[in-house]
């Protein structure tokens, strides 16, 4: 729809577009807004949003005169059709450019596309008019009242496609149709506040995921978190009142293959945090096993859902230490088992904890079936930043972590092995070159000197 | 100081630097469990042990060879100057060397016929008959290439002698080559070992060459030496 609304204000009428075009849009998407008014009004100034701040629906509101949407438009294509290399004469946003440049001018790169699908009630409910859906030609055929507020709605043609080229045309076609109705506006000597905007981005930037790819890669961890979330602490069990076992995760997710399609369910939620106390009955630990039983109701249709972590601690004789493995993890599930084997990866010195970035039985696997025929096998379990101590645990808190990443990866000592074996290699080359003399035994330098005669 | 001081001084330095640095790291933030040799070896590519095994085998071969000829060539053209006669005959002494060569190519091809792509990615789905592979295939490049670097820098040192000493006496060659014979057997005892790492169902290339060695046998059996070994060189030209 395309609306061009007239606000009645203090020094006259104002008149506001508002173009969009109606479709569904995922809330957490961006699009950026441009409001700009005619000669003789000025919107009231407002603080530009920081740079990254995304624009709410009541902060929308509050800043808002006009809107103004098209089909879908991001940031990128204001930079990347706007000429602002340098080429202005490339520009697709002429007539945009031209009466952002005469007036003063609101621009809010990023504005959460529910509060753009809102614009239009927000505006109607702010100058209680009805919007009118128009095209320029309609337009030209309107006499504006300049003392009553209208709301005019333009809807700007667009095309699907992510085509480059298209999109340039698209765009220029739509500040073609702007450029047409504020002509009109201004033959008409209409005072007028304008909004540019859409429903949904052209281009969607993919928000930079924090989380590392896989287990072996390495990434600064104080570049995981924008904000740094309250963590919870982890989960203690105790036996005889001292802490037996401690466990975390950000992630606990089991999913089971069912009719198809994999179905997931995410424990931590249940498991972690203020006031959150998971059943755990039949965990137990001594020595030299510990055994963590945590108990759920109602998982994924299942009345009665157990995990279980099963640790064992023994000597080994050619480190002379003690070391813990994770052997098993067991999903119960109604009575059925699902059996995982872990001790091939998760394994530490006794003294210290486990911990990884990810422990699943998908992606750069953990945790394998326990037979080619087990339950297991239609299960998948993925826990996110785990940390697991079995023994030796003092207090509430986790012993040093010893991490699944290594400092070298194997594909790191490969090459060291082979660079190595290069450098030998050259080396006894160089040694060879070096040693190499011209002969100097019948130099004579009184002698007469050698003659080469040039014909035989 | 010259320039070989530097380099060895160099080199070792920067290794032994390299040890005792992270040795040192590994004790004092007690990660000494971490060095794990195991860890290592069944993480690292059975690929990069086959491939290391090939490489090794024809240039360390090829290492020797070269040695060898270098030695002898120079050898016998500045013997060459004043006995032209020796031209001919030493060439075998060449060839000699230059069949440490060939073995080692020879190896390298088997060898690397036999490396094969595998499926998996973990130690267990990998399986320990891949394991093998690659570290015997690594193991009989190794062992070629040295035993082929070594007899060919024999062969090349006892041909230079005889061509200097056949350049002074005719009668002494004949002598002296039997000497570089059994240098040159010495390579290829390290093909026969490596073929035997290699594959133990290639038992038809072990046959194969010990059948080509008696016939050479029984071929000049009951002839004069110098007339067999004539026979030889004829062969190969």
């Amino acid at each position: 729809m395309a609306a061009l609304r007239t606000v009645s204000g203090n020094t006259g009428m104002i008149s506001l577009f508002l173009l969009c075009v109606i479709a569904a849009a995922k809330s957490d998407e961006q699009v950026p807004l441009v409001a700009w008014a005619s000669d003789g009004f000025a919107l009231s100034p407002v603080n530009a949003p920081s740079a990254g701040h995304t624009v709410s629906v009541e902060e929308l509101e509050s800043h808002l005169n006009t809107a103004l949407r098209t089909a879908p438009l991001s940031v990128d294509d204001f930079t990347l059709y706007g000429g602002v290399f340098g080429n202005k004469q490339d520009s697709v946003f002429q007539n945009l450019e031209a009466a952002l440049l005469s007036s003063s001018s609101l621009w809010l790169p990023s504005v959460s596309s529910s509060a753009t699908a809102l614009v239009s009630t927000l505006l109607q409910n702010q100058i209680d008019a009805a919007p009118l859906y128009m095209n320029p030609d309609t337009l030209a055929q309107l006499r504006l009242n300049a003392s009553v507020a209208a709301l005019l709605v333009f809807r700007l043609p667009y095309s699907g496609g992510a085509d480059m080229m298209s999109t340039k045309e698209v765009l220029s076609g739509n500040d073609e149709v702007i450029g047409q109705v504020l002509s009109i506006m201004k033959a008409q000597s209409v005072p007028y506040t304008a909004v540019f905007t859409a429903l949904w981005p052209s281009r969607v930037i993919e928000e930079a995921s924090p989380a590392v790819h896989s287990v072996w890669s390495r990434s600064l961890l104080q570049s995981r978190r924008e904000e740094p979330t309250a963590t919870n602490p982890p989960l203690e069990f105790k036996e005889k009142g001292s802490t037996c076992i401690l466990l975390w995760a950000e992630k606990l997710v089991v999913s089971q293959y069912r009719s198809g399609k994999w179905e997931r369910h995410d424990l931590a939620p249940k498991t972690f945090g203020e006031g959150v106390e998971p059943n755990l009955s039949g965990s137990s630990c001594n020595e030299t096993h510990s055994r963590l039983v945590l108990n759920y109701e109602d998982v994924l249709n299942y009345r009665s859902f157990k995990l279980i972590f099963v640790m064992n601690r023994r000597h080994y004789k050619v480190s002379a230490r003690h070391w813990f493995t994770m052997d098993l993890v067991h999903l119960e599930y109604d009575g059925k088992t699902a059996t995982f084997n872990g001790s091939r990866y998760i394994y530490a010195p006794a003294e210290y904890s486990y911990r990884c970035e990810s422990v699943s039985s998908s992606r750069y696997p953990q945790l394998s079936p326990h037979s080619d025929k087990d339950n297991a096998n239609d299960w998948q379990i993925s826990l996110h930043d785990f940390q697991i101590q079995g023994f030796n645990v003092a207090g509430k808190d986790f012993s040093y972590a010893s991490d699944c990443a290594s400092f070298f990866t194997p594909g790191i000592w490969m090459g060291l092995v082979t660079s190595l074996l290069m450098v030998l290699v050259l080396t006894y080359g160089l040694h060879m070159i070096m040693q190499l003399r011209t002969m100097d035994r019948f130099d004579d330098p009184k002698g007469p000197a050698i003659s080469v005669p040039q014909t035989e | 100081m010259n320039g070989h001081a530097i380099l060895y001084t160099g080199v070792t330095l920067a290794f032994w630097s390299t040890i005792l640095i992270v040795g040192i790291c590994y004790t004092i933030f007690d990660l000494g469990f971490r060095f794990d040799v195991a860890w290592f070896l069944t993480e690292t590519s059975p690929f990069m042990w086959a491939n290391l095994g090939i490489g090794l085998a024809i240039s360390l071969s090829v290492v020797g060879a070269a040695w060898g000829i270098y030695i002898t060539g120079s050898s016998i053209i500045g013997g060459g100057v004043k006995a032209p006669r020796i031209k001919t005959k030493n060439l075998v002494s060449i060839i000699f060397c230059e069949a440490v060569a060939i073995y080692g190519i020879i190896m390298a091809i088997v060898i690397s016929n036999l490396a094969e792509n595998f499926s998996g990615t973990t130690p267990e789905t990998i399986g320990a008959k891949n394991y093998q592979a690659g570290y015997s295939m690594f193991g009989a490049g190794l062992t070629v290439g040295f035993s082929n670097l070594f007899c060919g820098i024999c062969v090349g040192i006892v041909g230079s002698g005889a061509a200097l000493a056949d350049a002074q006496n005719a009668s002494l060659f004949v002598k002296i080559l039997i000497v570089e014979i059994f240098g040159s057997a010495i390579g290829l005892f390290g093909v026969i070992v490596a073929i035997l790492q290699a594959s133990r169902f290639l038992k038809s290339m072990f046959i194969y060459i010990s059948s080509t060695l008696a016939l050479l046998n029984m071929s000049c059996c009951g002839q004069k030496l110098n007339v067999c070994f004539e026979n030889v060189y004829f062969e190969y030209i």
